[in-house]
């Protein structure tokens, strides 16, 4: 190297210096340029990532909560009556401290002991907690009961004797009382009655109601959707099951 | 160290504009905003407060907190500090608005709303090291 430096004169050389100065300026003008891009091109790929997540993540089924009938599917931690692969199915979300669901009880009762297994009826908890304050603990009473097999009998218990409960404090004794008389482990339905697992059930129902969109107790799905409410007998049969 | 303090305007920034763009999109889709944890989300966003002159407020956000973004990338490419201390100042808006809703979600609506209240926390965040930002740089 040194001797062919030598060798070239000193205009050479200065030459060369030069020549090598303008390469490096132009690398890192394009190293410069490559960075800026690179910044540039990741800020789009950050902003364009994240819209389309907003996006994706406010248009997601599991978001849309209130979309038009989310009615949730009859599952195995449903209350049910009749024949389960039944294609005509009604659920009931009501609330037992409500006057109209007390009054629309024996229609129903009446109705699944006359179609029994041609047709499939859930019943899920909306108890009204702002105006009805024994309707949630009604609910729990049902459920514990549902613990050792008598849900239903719980059921129609708290639906018969309504006036009774509906404005004691107390409310809560009178459903131990019940539970009596359905012959329950009472000592193991007061462990239940204030349980998570209960309580987590009723509230569970409750969102569900919500999520399709109920208000108002009781409120009926016939096949998913919601039905206007009967105003007899007859017409609750007929609209149920029409061929009979 | 200058670094941390300007990356941690820009991851802030991010999260305010993911948060504004979820209820901007939300709002656009015509869906109510359910909260679980809190329920107050639909009442403060479908409150009249929640639409200002036709558009929504998370709008406003959406463009504030990508504002912020921007000029931070835009200090970061050029090393000009007048980006940066531009975007100081922006946070003393954002900090002012955030203000004024989390006033209104407490003693007008009376309920609150998750996500307005994360956007406050952020816009506040972005106001403190917007004002360190400005005084280290001189006024």
């Amino acid at each position: 190297m040194e001797n062919e430096n030598n060798n070239l004169s000193r205009k050479e050389r200065r030459e060369l210096k030069r020549q090598e100065k303008t390469a490096e300026f132009a690398r890192e003008a394009k190293n410069k340029t490559i960075r800026r891009i690179a910044l540039w091109g990741s800020v789009a790929v950050v902003l364009g990532g994240a819209v389309f997540g907003a996006v994706k993540f406010a248009a997601s089924p599991a978001n849309n909560n209130l979309m038009a009938s989310a009615l949730d599917t009859i599952s195995g931690n449903d209350w049910f009556l009749g024949d389960k692969n039944s294609k005509i199915t009604l659920i009931e979300y009501s609330d037992f401290q409500c006057p109209a669901c007390a009054s629309y009880y024996p229609l129903v009762k009446q109705l699944n002991k006359e179609l029994g297994n041609k047709i499939l009826f859930v019943y899920r908890h909306f108890p009204l907690k702002q105006t009805h304050k024994n309707a949630e603990p009604a609910a729990w009473a049902a459920e514990t009961a549902g613990k050792q097999g008598k849900f239903w009998g719980m059921h129609d218990m708290i639906f018969e004797n309504q006036k009774v409960w509906s404005d004691q404090k107390n409310a809560e004794e009178l459903f131990i009382k019940y539970a009596g008389e359905l012959s329950l482990d009472i000592a193991k339905f007061k462990e239940d009655f204030g349980s998570k697992e209960v309580k987590e059930k009723v509230e569970s129902d409750y969102q569900s109601g919500l999520r399709a969109g109920v208000n108002a107790t009781p409120t009926f799905f016939l096949n998913g959707k919601q039905m206007q409410n009967p105003r007899s007998y007859e017409e609750l049969k007929n609209t149920v099951f029409p061929d009979a | 160290m200058k670094n941390l303090k300007t990356l941690s305007f820009l991851t802030l920034s991010l999260i305010g504009f993911l948060d504004a763009s979820y209820l901007a999109v939300k709002h656009y889709l015509g869906e109510p905003v359910v909260c679980s944890l809190l329920e107050g989300c639909e009442e403060v966003l479908t409150s009249k407060y929640a639409i200002v002159a036709g558009v929504p407020v998370a709008l406003f956000g959406v463009f504030y907190y990508l504002a912020v973004f921007i000029l931070i990338i835009l200090y970061w490419d050029t090393g000009k500090t007048q980006f940066l201390r531009f975007a100081a100042y922006l946070t003393i808006l954002g900090f002012a608005a955030s203000l004024w809703f989390v006033y209104l979600q407490l003693f007008v609506i009376g309920a609150i709303c998750l996500y307005c209240m994360a956007s406050a926390i952020t816009s506040t965040i972005l106001f403190m090291l917007g004002l360190f930002i400005i005084f280290k740089t001189g006024l």
